[in-house]
């Protein structure tokens, strides 16, 4: 008996050879209606091996092999050809684990399982279409942590992917995502839509069919479910485009307005081998498809990013703040800290450890108040409490911008103190790594601010940026350059720029000259005291360095051993000390 | 004339922990000052002058006594007032001249003197006029705005800190010996400029140590003599009592 007669449709199911026995199937099953419930959010399933390599399409095998039976008609396309190798192996496979017969007619079929297109051929409610998924997760190319990613995901937070589109368009006028590009499918999950040519990423769009993608690999499943809304991520401003080869046809069947691939000799074939085959034999229904083309989003050159230089309009770009400094109602407090306790618990045989141990104070809009201690005082990790890098074991911390002082943000989730760093509370670390991604531009950097914020206007963006950037004396010939490539001293500039992008109330200055030389040290301390002298922010400096104190702020506060032991005018503290513990501080900064 | 600024039993002492010692400063001061009065601060070095300043700017905070200062809107003590309304009320109503340039580094005596008028409620344009006005009167040549207040000359940087002070000046101006490093022709300049200040209805207490320059200056004299006030008065009267106590000084 040969393979074939074994894979023929008529052997009986308890004859047929088994790839998914039926607790795997149902497995699938009940992960592909979670996807189909939250649409576009990727729902993790026990993935089984296969009889095919992973890559091959082990993930679209067995959503197939889940949801068909015996009584389905297959099609089954590779790259938008029923006769590639790959393709033929697989319908091989499934019509025969399955009994199920299959068809090259997209019309004809119950379930098409492809890899790389969407038939050309619109398909109804009566039909589901499987895509095999190389690449489940957008965020993997800018985002490497599965945590982060779904960290991502769970606060809708996309904004690193317009970050990243931000760079392609800077760098090459373009949006360098072909394939499988990022889109939000009812305006709620990113999604990765498998590598489909943009030609087809509009059709996506209210479709009738149910569409599932699988990922075996990385054992994802999401779907788009009939008549849901799925639109291509990209800038209110810089239109996506699909491909289009202008005044091109296919040289086989004539075609213009489908998704065509060059050949070799620089001809044009139709990508879809069948709908080509069918529009020689004239068995297409023209008027459908004719409402499928994606003709909104034909390349426009007239539209298209070109010549990104940017011309500020002097210094007025960004002069003297008009933002007025939002206080509680009834006190003069932007940012109001209380009875702020840290204690690091104790394990494995080492005692606990009372970093903060109480600390109060407030700072009013226009004020510039500093922390001043030594290694070890429990500055930093006081600033850590109020960032939300840390959670704080007790206190306080009421900010006038979040519910007029009147909620504990202490109290807040974590996706809630995330997003307060997005536009109430901006930190400068001591560690520019820490504050910027040296892997993208200097104007990524602020652009990444901007658009988690909301920013969604490239240009706006851009010049917001170059305004930020031109403020802090960065020269606007390296805005598009890659900050890894910038000195010490202009990272940190690139740092504030970014830390005052969206107009924060409230800034936290960590260290922000430590570590640089002093030459370039001055120039940021200046630049500084420039910034909180123009705007009405409320500013909280950390540093063992009474020169920045000095230089920075109008009143201090002294830490030692997670107290606050003296408080008072900057000047009176350094010159009329009162604590043993200041008066050494003071003596030591006398070098 | 309405008091300004009323202080009482001000007494002030240092404790310095690293050497196990306490100097005092200031033993039970008191007086008062009129609005427009000009008191000249007298006695000889170490007597407490500079202290007595410091403590009223609280740049110096006072061990005991209270300091009271009266504005348009009512009276305040200084000694308890929040550090935050103490930096605000330095920063528009009450200047402090010191007897050194503090300058921030890296700062020219333009943007420094037009830094001190804007947070005194100028507008940048009107605060950058009278900057320049100011340092022009105090003979500050042109080339030198822009410069670094650092290599600045001793007696410039005095004249530069002068206008800084004086510039849109605040109602109530401490002064530490002004004119201590500045040539005659300099001098006079500073003092011509300090005499315009009653014109504009500011008061001034100052520390001098030139008996002239009180007696041209000063419509009231404080003499202190180790952290004591001995003597109070018109400066007639006064500097012609206490003549030996302040002999040292005016040679």
């Amino acid at each position: 008996m040969s393979i074939d007669d074994v894979l023929h449709s008529a052997v009986p199911p308890q004859d047929r050879p088994v790839v998914l026995d039926e607790q795997g199937q149902r497995e699938v099953r009940r992960a592909i209606l979670a996807a189909i419930a939250v649409p576009g959010h990727q729902v993790p399933f026990g993935s089984r091996e296969m009889p095919v390599a992973r890559g091959w399409g082990s993930g679209g095998l067995q959503v197939t092999v889940a949801i068909g039976g015996s009584q389905d008609r297959i099609k089954v396309i590779d790259q938008g050809d029923d006769q590639g190798v790959n393709a033929v192996n697989l319908r091989r496979l499934i019509a025969g684990t399955l009994g199920a017969e299959t068809t090259e007619d997209t019309r004809d079929c119950t379930i098409t399982q492809s890899r790389h297109r969407i038939p050309e051929q619109a398909m109804t409610d009566e039909q589901v279409l499987v895509l095999q998924v190389p690449v489940s997760e957008p965020l993997r190319p800018v985002e490497k942590s599965i945590a982060a990613c779904e960290r991502m995901h769970a606060e809708a937070d996309y904004s690193r992917i317009w970050v990243a589109m931000y760079e392609d368009l800077v760098t090459g006028g373009v949006v360098n995502a072909s394939s499988g590009y990022p889109v939000l499918v009812n305006d709620r999950y990113l999604m990765a839509p498998s590598p489909i040519p943009r030609w087809d990423v509009p059709r996506l769009d209210q479709g009738d069919r149910l569409t599932i993608l699988c990922h075996g690999r990385d054992k994802k499943v999401y779907a788009v479910p009939p008549h849901t809304s799925v639109r291509p991520i990209t800038f209110d401003d810089v239109p996506f485009e699909v491909e289009y080869a202008r005044d091109q046809r296919c040289i086989r069947c004539g075609s213009t307005d489908v998704y065509l691939v060059e050949t070799r000799e620089g001809t044009y074939l139709c990508s879809d081998v069948e709908w080509c085959a069918r529009v020689r034999t004239g068995d297409v229904d023209v008027a459908e498809h004719e409402r499928q083309i994606p003709r909104a989003y034909y390349p426009d050159p007239a539209k298209r990013v070109r010549g990104v230089g940017i011309r500020l309009q002097g210094r007025s770009a960004l002069g003297h703040s008009e933002h007025t400094g939002r206080t509680a109602p009834g006190e003069e407090w932007a940012l109001q800290v209380t009875d702020l306790v840290k204690v690091f618990p104790g394990r494995l045989g080492s005692s606990p450890v009372r970093a903060v141990t109480g600390v109060s104070f407030d700072v009013a809009p226009g004020e510039a108040l500093g922390v001043i201690g030594e290694s070890g005082s429990g500055k930093s990790t006081m600033m850590n409490c109020l960032i939300g890098n840390e959670r704080a074991t007790a206190g306080t911390v009421r900010l006038a911008a979040v519910d007029d002082g009147r909620t504990n943000v202490l109290d807040l989730d974590d996706a809630a103190r995330r997003r307060l760093r997005l536009d109430v509370m901006s930190v400068v670390h001591q560690d520019p790594a820490a504050g910027l991604d040296l892997r993208i531009s200097a104007g990524g950097n602020i652009a990444d601010r901007l658009t988690a914020a909301g920013w969604r206007s490239f240009w706006d963006i851009r010049q917001r940026a170059a305004a930020l950037l031109d403020r802090v004396e960065v020269p606007l010939h390296r805005m598009d350059d890659v900050v890894g490539q910038f000195s010490g001293g202009m990272r940190q500039r690139v740092q504030i720029a970014r830390a005052l992008a969206t107009d924060p109330e409230v800034l936290l200055l960590d260290e922000p000259t430590t570590g640089l030389d002093a030459s370039v040290a001055a120039g940021v301390l200046d630049l500084l005291r420039e910034l909180i002298a123009e705007r009405e922010i409320a500013v909280v400096v950390v540093s063992h360095d009474f020169q920045v104190i000095q230089a920075l702020t109008d009143r201090a506060l002294v830490m030692h051993r997670g107290a606050v032991i003296e408080q008072g005018l900057t000047d009176q503290l350094f010159a009329d000390p009162h604590h043993a513990y200041t008066q050494r501080l003071v003596a030591a900064a006398h070098v | 004339m309405t008091e300004i600024l009323r202080v009482e039993h001000l007494n002030k002492t240092f404790h310095l922990h690293a050497i196990d010692r306490t100097v005092v400063s200031l033993r039970d001061v008191s007086f008062t000052v009129r609005r427009g009065d000009h008191l000249a601060l007298a006695g000889s070095s170490g007597a407490g002058k500079s202290s007595l300043l410091r403590c009223l700017y609280r740049t110096y905070l006072p061990d005991s006594g209270t300091v009271r200062l009266t504005l348009a809107d009512g009276p305040r003590e200084l000694t308890t007032l929040s550090d935050r309304h103490m930096a605000r009320l330095r920063g528009r109503e009450f200047g402090y001249v010191s007897q050194f340039l503090q300058a921030p580094p890296r700062v020219g005596p333009l943007e420094l003197v037009t830094q001190a008028a804007r947070r005194r409620g100028l507008r940048h344009d009107p605060a950058v006029a009278v900057a320049k006005d100011s340092l022009t009167r105090l003979g500050i040549d042109e080339a030198l705005w822009d410069m670094d207040c650092a290599v600045l000359s001793g007696g410039e940087r005095q004249r530069v800190n002068l206008a800084a002070g004086t510039v849109s000046p605040p109602q109530l101006l401490l002064l530490d010996e002004p004119v201590s490093a500045l040539d005659p022709a300099n001098r006079e300049k500073a003092l011509a400029l300090i005499e315009t200040l009653r014109a504009q209805d500011v008061t001034v207490v100052a520390v001098y140590h030139d008996m002239q320059i009180i007696r041209r200056l000063a419509n009231r004299v404080l003499v202190l003599a180790d952290g004591r006030t001995i003597a109070e008065g018109n400066p007639t009267d006064v500097l012609g009592q206490h003549i030996d106590a302040l002999e040292e000084v005016s040679l």
